[in-house]
């Protein structure tokens, strides 16, 4: 294809939009089948419990029930979790949180199963809960799970603390906290699962990795994998919360143990309540720094709250280790995490998975320190950054590093712009700004690995079948346009495949920012063996040699005779079509983790390959009220290359608004009462009018040489230093400094002067 | 729980239904009438994503009772296109990027729509306090508010 014609950076529209604007596409909670009954889930009304007896009798003679599903039921694994196994398909012998599963009822109405649901007696004995992970490592907490409370403690540690400390003209010590954020996609969670005659399952999921959830239910239930066919339904939004499997494990087994099709919704409640959140810390830090501003020393300990159940929290803790320093070069430092169980609601993989909090408390203590220095906080941050050939402190090679030097030019270009902005009558303006760094893939050593196909279709289009979930950020849509550019092919040309454990290959989960690199790298290689398979194809049908034949753009030409038509694809396909058959390439990309990465790290440490960027955040602050209202925020990012210009910005500009979210709104607290906020009137999404009016992207093209067409990560990043941009900003309106997310109004109404 | 009968017009269709009376008008349109279209984010009319038009203006049909509906005239994100033709606020959205997941899409084109009938010509301002019901975890809600503006542009000059 010539230049001119690329489609890489083309705002391409996404195939799935007009079924989503006219309603017809369908979610999981949209599927309706013959004779489908409905689920219900018991759960946990008790933060920490023994369970004594779950009597059933009375649920069960309702007229309608079908079945009351237990743990007495499970035939298969009675535990599961993503990494360790410690979560009980249903509890039976002990609740951990509120909202737990205890039992699933199954009728013929949601009224049946509603009613029974009231009817189950359960019997608790109450244990005393702890909700601070300081506090569930002190003496005398009670233990929640058999080891005790430390799930896991993660540590690096880089030169001589000591003597950093020694050579350091200022030491500062300071705590940050942030808060238990919610996911918060649309679509609450939904499974549907068909028992059907032949013994096998189909299980419908809103999932970021429909081959897990297929392991997961294979174990409980006992059945081989080639049993269970897991297929994904439109998903109403992830961020990270959908890498639980929970919900289709429980459909499967209420579908396989009553041998009918299952449906189950959680409520908004249960969302909020049973499925995971980002996880909440608090972060200690101690830094040591020269009066010229060169970072010399930093320690860190930071306590990450799990919940009751470790979910994906060892990964998560491990990522936020690794990222506590920043982009900054630091020589000598000491990182510890502690990975701590609470009966607080269970915490997981979000949206950053650990960045987002550690961007909070090490871009605050920049701007701390650069101010007891009396520095620019530019310049002090100038003074520290990666530059080419700096490591990280996993000893990582730090790619393209030259993307902060320059995102700190344009970040004092854009204050300049923005201080100039007046405010509002009655207003104080303020412009801050931070810094961010986020890795790219699954780490070293954890199965990372992006498989593909393409099928030539009859008629000479092309099938993409993606082996993971389009969670609706439109990795579909940038799959489809780099295997057009690819093959030369108009983008109508090619189709992506609903994706089908049965027929689809499995490309593992939807996350961790490496979804254009590794699939795009994927479609790259596979599209390479799609043209050997035609031309070969080609070559047979014509009985030519094969290296007479040459393809381009859809069509193949004959090089033994340059004098022919050139031959349309769908000439060969229709009638490799007419024997049976089908055309493919399928390829795997394994991310690179080369020689040389450090080996002596636990499994998923290091990342190799990171994302940077700067957010500019210009706010504005009622003195009287307290009311933070961010105004404006400049997010330059750096992505490689861009494929899809919209959607890019779309990225973007909802990762600025999570975390406008994280600053300002959001915070799933335990009330006094000792109920946690459990509904989206105490759950402050950020809405239309809590969004910055102005959102301004400026993308950045440091090409990443082992993506394709140079790409890096974007899908986590535009979140990671808004919060921390907009303390700055506050800080800059109001002189107050605030450690603690969300920031609160009566905390800064204290504060002003 | 004596049942109760209640009519309505849907989406230029009467229809008349016999159910329970303590469902809402969400769970008649998405189990009876099979209009998915409408969504069930909340339940509590917190997120606007079963935002349907009753009578001209937008309401959460989640808090809205079946029998609170009768007699009246509605509209969902199904009845939107006229003879095969998308609606300009449905082109709008996909044109300028403003659908991702599209879980809240059906309730926000309904939102802006309802906004249009009145005021046909509104201000970014205007938009955002119109929209301020419904909630968008994907998009951030810059290009929904373009796509607003784009379609009230189009239908002005139609």
């Amino acid at each position: 294809m010539r230049e001119k014609d690329t489609l890489i950076g083309k705002s391409i529209l996404r195939a799935d939009a007009w079924d989503k604007v006219t309603g017809s596409a369908k979610y999981v909670a949209d599927i309706q089948t013959k004779d489908m009954k409905f689920g219900l889930v018991l759960r946990s009304t008790e933060h920490h419990a023994l369970i004594r007896e779950i009597n059933t009798v009375a649920a069960k003679q309702i007229p309608g029930v079908t079945a009351v599903i237990t743990m007495d039921d499970v035939q298969g694994s009675k535990y599961y979790g993503p990494i360790n196994p410690d979560r009980p398909i249903l509890a039976h012998d002990k609740v951990r949180f509120v909202g737990e599963p205890v039992a699933i009822i199954v009728a013929e109405t949601l009224a049946a199963a509603g009613a029974a649901r009231d009817a189950i007696q359960v019997t608790y004995e109450t244990l005393e809960p702890v909700f601070d992970p300081i506090q569930a490592l002190g003496p005398g907490a009670p233990p929640i799970h058999p080891d005790g409370n430390l799930l896991a403690h993660f540590e690096i540690e880089e030169g001589d603390l000591e003597k950093g400390f020694e050579e350091a003209d200022l030491i500062v010590e300071q705590t940050f906290t942030v808060p238990r954020i919610y996911p918060g996609y649309l679509e609450p969670e939904a499974s549907l699962a068909e028992w059907h005659q032949d013994e096998h399952l189909t299980v419908w999921v809103s999932s970021q990795k429909p081959f897990n959830d297929r392991e997961h239910i294979s174990h409980v239930l006992g059945l081989p994998t080639e049993k269970v066919q897991v297929k994904v339904a439109t998903i109403g939004g992830a961020f990270g919360g959908k890498e639980d499997s929970n919900l289709a494990i429980l459909a499967a087994l209420a579908a396989w143990k009553t041998r009918c099709t299952v449906k189950l919704v959680n409520t908004r409640e249960e969302s909020l309540l049973a499925h995971p959140k980002r996880h909440p810390a608090i972060l200690t830090y101690k830094a040591g720094v020269k009066k010229d501003g060169t970072l010399t020393a930093m320690k860190v300990s930071s306590h990450m709250d799990t919940g009751a159940y470790g979910s994906y929290g060892i990964a998560v803790s491990q990522l936020h280790t690794e990222t506590l320093t920043g982009p900054y070069r630091v020589p000598n430092v000491r990182l510890d995490t502690y990975l701590v169980y609470t009966n607080s609601p269970i915490s997981g993989a979000m949206r950053g998975f650990g960045a987002p909090q550690s961007n909070f408390g090490s871009e605050g203590m920049m701007d701390i320190l650069a101010a007891k220095l009396g520095m620019d906080p530019i310049a002090f941050r100038q003074k520290n950054i990666w530059r080419s050939g700096d490591r990280n402190v996993t000893r990582a090679l730090v790619n393209q590093p030259e993307s902060l030097q320059k995102s700190l030019d344009l970040v004092k270009e854009e204050i300049k712009r923005l201080k100039q902005i007046p405010p509002a009558p009655g207003m104080r303006s303020g412009v801050g700004f931070a810094l961010s760094v986020q890795t790219m893939g699954l780490g070293h050593r954890v199965p990372d690995d992006s498989t593909n196909r393409l099928e030539w279709q009859p008629d000479g289009k092309i099938l993409v079948r993606i082996g993971a979930p389009d969670l609706g950020q439109g990795l579909n849509t940038v799959a489809a346009q780099m295997t057009a550019e690819a093959l030369g092919l108009p983008i109508h040309q090619v189709e992506v495949a609903e994706l089908d454990s049965f027929v689809s290959p499995d490309g593992g989960v939807t996350c961790a920012s490496r979804m254009t690199y590794s699939v795009g790298n994927s479609l790259l290689m596979a599209s390479q063996k799609a043209i050997a398979a035609l031309v070969d194809a080609a070559a047979e049908l014509l009985r030519v040699d094969h290296v007479n034949i040459q393809y381009e753009n859809g069509q193949l030409l004959r090089l033994d005779q340059p004098g022919l038509d050139p031959i349309p694809a769908a000439e060969i396909t229709s009638r490799v079509a007419e024997a049976g058959k089908t055309l493919t390439g399928e390829a795997t990309f394994s991310f690179p983790y080369g020689p040389g990465t450090p080996e002596h790290l636990p499994l998923g440490m290091p990342h190799v390959k990171f994302c940077m960027g700067a957010q500019v955040a210009r706010v504005e602050v009622d003195p009287r009220l307290g009311i933070v209202k961010v105004q404006e925020i400049v997010a330059i990012h750096d992505l490689g290359r861009v494929i899809n210009r919209v959607n890019v910005e779309g990225q973007i500009e909802g990762g600025v608004v999570m975390g406008v979210g994280f600053a300002v709104t959001e915070e799933m607290s335990l009330k006094a009462d000792r109920h946690w906020v459990n509904n989206l009137t105490e759950y402050l999404l950020p809405t239309s009018m809590d969004a910055p009016p102005v959102i301004k992207s400026v993308l950045l093209e440091y090409p990443e040489e082992s993506g394709p067409f140079g790409v890096k990560g974007i899908g986590e990043i535009p979140l990671v230093p808004t919060p921390a941009a907009i303390v700055s900003a506050v800080e800059n309106a109001v002189g107050v400094r605030v450690t603690s997310a969300p920031i609160k109004r009566e905390d800064l109404l204290a504060k002003i002067g | 729980m004596k049942s109760i009968q209640v009519n309505f017009m849907v989406n230029g269709k009467n229809h008349q239904i016999v159910t329970a009376p303590n469902r809402t008008l969400l769970s008649v349109l998405r189990e009876d009438l099979k209009l998915t279209g409408t969504k069930e984010g909340c339940g509590v009319g917190e997120c606007g994503a079963c935002a349907v038009i009753m009578n001209g203006e937008p309401v959460n049909s989640c808090l809205v009772l079946v029998g609170q509906a009768n007699g009246s005239t509605i509209t969902t994100i199904e009845g939107l296109s006229k003879n095969g033709q998308p609606h300009p606020l449905q082109k709008a959205f996909v044109e300028h990027g403003a659908v991702q997941c599209g879980f809240c899409t059906p309730g926000m084109i309904i939102a802006s729509k309802a906004l249009l009938d009145k005021n046909p010509d509104p201000s970014d301002e205007q938009i955002r306090e119109a929209l301020a019901g419904n909630i968008c975890r994907c998009t951030g809600y810059t290009k929904i508010v373009e796509a607003v503006q784009a379609a009230a542009e189009e239908s002005n000059h139609a």
